[in-house]
């Protein structure tokens, strides 16, 4: 109900913006249609604009959320920088075809691919992002979603040609970055329904962030997720482990890697530097 | 006593594609108070500026002919990204860059000693210091920096180019096929099961500290020897190797970049020798080719980017 009060009044908003843009460049339509129809005689035919063109100027840029996709910032390697400003450029080119909206791991995504064994030569997917992985141009993310009882769990390239759409059908972050001990969870936690309607989201502000706890399976899982490596805090250990196991777990924990000078990677001013090159190719 | 100043200008940057290297130098004799001979030594070798333009032209220009071979290049290698076809089929390329390719000396065939003529390339610029004089008058008599690796092409008669020419990545056109030689990345000393991909023995099922060893080096009483060339561990990689048939899909001619099919030997920013590939099944795709070489100053316009048919160009719309 709240969701289809806001849908309708997204909808109603975007007919006012677009009406608004309408009623601005009313004197460049009439003029346009003028010019053109000067030869003909009768009533000057009403010909549409290509595309209506949504200036939000409601939101001033400042207070947009500033986001950089992960696969952008080039990872740390001796690699001649080069390389990655080309690659980036390919990236943006890509960009300006297929629009990559902004998501996280957390976020339920559908996805059109085209297909070739497919009669209507179109494939969408639905289902929750667990990992987003890849720099440059072989950026890659994982969808699953259980199917029939069956989970799937679906790889997708952002950059593959055969991407056709990218919707975000809700927009959120979770407690951490890599969600692959969905699988060990139960399954209610991975289902999402295809026809699923898309969720309203902000565009300024803080991405909300679901505190969500997951209950697992019964041990064995496919990794140790109650080890210190994999840090997850989205998992309801007191309901599946004990303290003694817990404790247990501890061992393997490596409390010097904060403070290991050598593992440090800064990407504050590369990021800044890349954000502000993208933007800018963007526009363009 | 004489004095005698040489003075090098550099290309200011490697990337883009520039006016050949210029050399000036200034031959000056010192005014000395005793009544010493005073010689100009200037560097006056065979190759010199405005020969080309003269009338009998030591280099000319031949047009490709099927059976001829031209020069390769000297490139960096960049990294590897992924490339994907119009169908959509995915794979990975090398990306070289040509960074300050140029001819540094021409062989004949009988300073070659072989059939065929040769041509001295080199690739990077280095500093002149910290090097063998010897090393260095290789390229002041070209008129070049001082390069990283030189590398020798073995090419047809009619394909010579006067040394101190740049070469550029657009040599190579995408659809070609080409064969990259590179130092490989070193691993040390090896074991047998890394460095000759030997089985090795089992875990366990009673196996006394055996896992990783040769086992056996040969037949018994017979020979009683171990024959030469035994597979044994040793040093591995270091060593130059090449791939050969290796398509070129993209050439960008803004930064010289080639982008190659699948993987190339040697570590990332490593030199590598770039040529038309030898392979008879691709002789095909390798013909008429730029012939000598592809000269920037010519009249042929070429945009900044050149795709393969096949593959699958970023800025396309998408077809519905």
């Amino acid at each position: 109900m709240a969701a289809a009060c806001t849908s309708r009044t997204r909808q109603m908003m975007g007919l006012l913006r677009i009406l608004r843009n309408f009623s601005q460049n009313e004197r460049l339509l009439s003029t346009s249609v003028l010019r053109h129809n000067v030869a003909s005689d009768g009533p000057p035919k009403f010909t549409p604009p290509s595309k209506p063109v949504i200036i939000d100027k409601t939101q001033k840029e400042a207070s947009l959320r500033r986001f950089l996709s992960p696969e952008f910032i080039p990872p740390r390697q001796r690699t001649n920088p080069v390389k990655f400003s080309i690659e980036r450029k390919d990236m943006i080119q890509r960009r300006k075809v297929l629009n990559i909206p902004e998501f996280y791991a957390g976020s339920i995504l559908a996805v059109t691919m085209t297909d070739p064994h497919v009669n209507g030569n179109m494939n969408r997917f639905v289902g929750i992002c667990i990992q987003r992985s890849g720099k440059g141009l072989g950026a890659t993310f994982i969808l699953r979603n259980v199917v029939d009882g069956q989970g799937v769990e679906i790889c997708y390239e952002l950059y593959s040609p055969r991407m056709r759409k990218i919707e975000v059908l809700k927009l959120e972050k979770r407690l951490d970055d890599n969600l692959m001990y969905l699988r060990d969870a139960l399954p209610e936690y991975s289902t999402f329904n295809f026809d699923m309607q898309p969720v309203h989201y902000e565009i300024t502000g803080d991405v909300p962030v679901n505190l969500l706890k997951v209950k697992m399976r019964p041990k064995p899982w496919s990794k140790r997720w109650e080890r210190p490596k994999f840090n997850i805090k989205g998992i309801r250990f007191d309901l599946c482990l004990t303290p003694e196991m817990m404790e247990h777990a501890q061992k393997w924990a490596e409390p010097w890697r904060p403070y290991d000078m050598l593992k440090e990677y800064d990407t504050s001013s590369l990021e800044d530097h890349i954000f502000k090159e993208v933007q800018e190719n963007l526009r363009k | 006593m004489t004095a005698l100043t040489c003075r090098f200008i550099k290309l200011a940057d490697g990337l883009l594609r520039g006016a050949p290297v210029t050399v000036c130098r200034a031959g000056a004799a010192l005014q000395s108070r005793a009544p010493v001979i005073q010689c100009i030594r200037t560097h006056r070798t065979n190759t010199w500026w405005d020969e080309h333009l003269t009338e009998d032209n030591p280099w000319p220009r031949h047009e490709w002919v099927e059976g001829s071979r031209r020069v390769g290049l000297v490139a960096v290698k960049l990294g590897m990204m992924p490339v994907w076809t119009k169908s959509g089929e995915r794979h990975v390329v090398t990306m070289l860059q040509v960074q300050d390719c140029h001819v540094v000396k021409h062989l004949s065939k009988e300073e070659y000693e072989g059939h065929t003529a040769a041509l001295i390339v080199g690739g990077k610029n280095v500093s002149p210091f910290h090097r063998p004089e010897g090393y260095l008058e290789v390229f002041r008599n070209a008129g070049v920096p001082p390069k990283q690796k030189l590398t020798t092409f073995c090419v047809s008669d009619n394909a010579i180019i006067k040394p101190g020419t740049p070469l550029y990545a657009a040599h190579f056109r995408p659809g070609q096929y080409v064969d990259v030689t590179a130092k490989t990345i070193g691993k040390g000393f090896q074991g047998v099961m890394k460095r000759w991909g030997f089985k090795g023995q089992p875990a366990s099922h009673g196996q006394t500290k055996t896992h990783r060893r040769p086992g056996s080096l040969g037949p018994g009483g017979d020979p009683a020897k171990v024959f030469k060339g035994k597979k044994m561990p040793g040093r591995m990689g270091n060593i130059y190797d090449t791939t050969h048939g290796l398509k070129v899909w993209r050439v960008n001619t803004k930064y010289n970049i080639l982008y190659v099919n699948g993987s190339v030997p040697g570590h990332r920013n490593c030199l590598v020798k770039v040529r038309d590939s030898i392979l008879p099944t691709r002789l095909e795709n390798n013909k008429n080719p730029p012939f000598p070489t592809f000269f920037a100053d010519g009249d042929e316009e070429i945009p900044e980017d050149l795709y393969d048919q096949d593959m699958f160009q970023f800025g396309e719309p998408m077809a519905e």
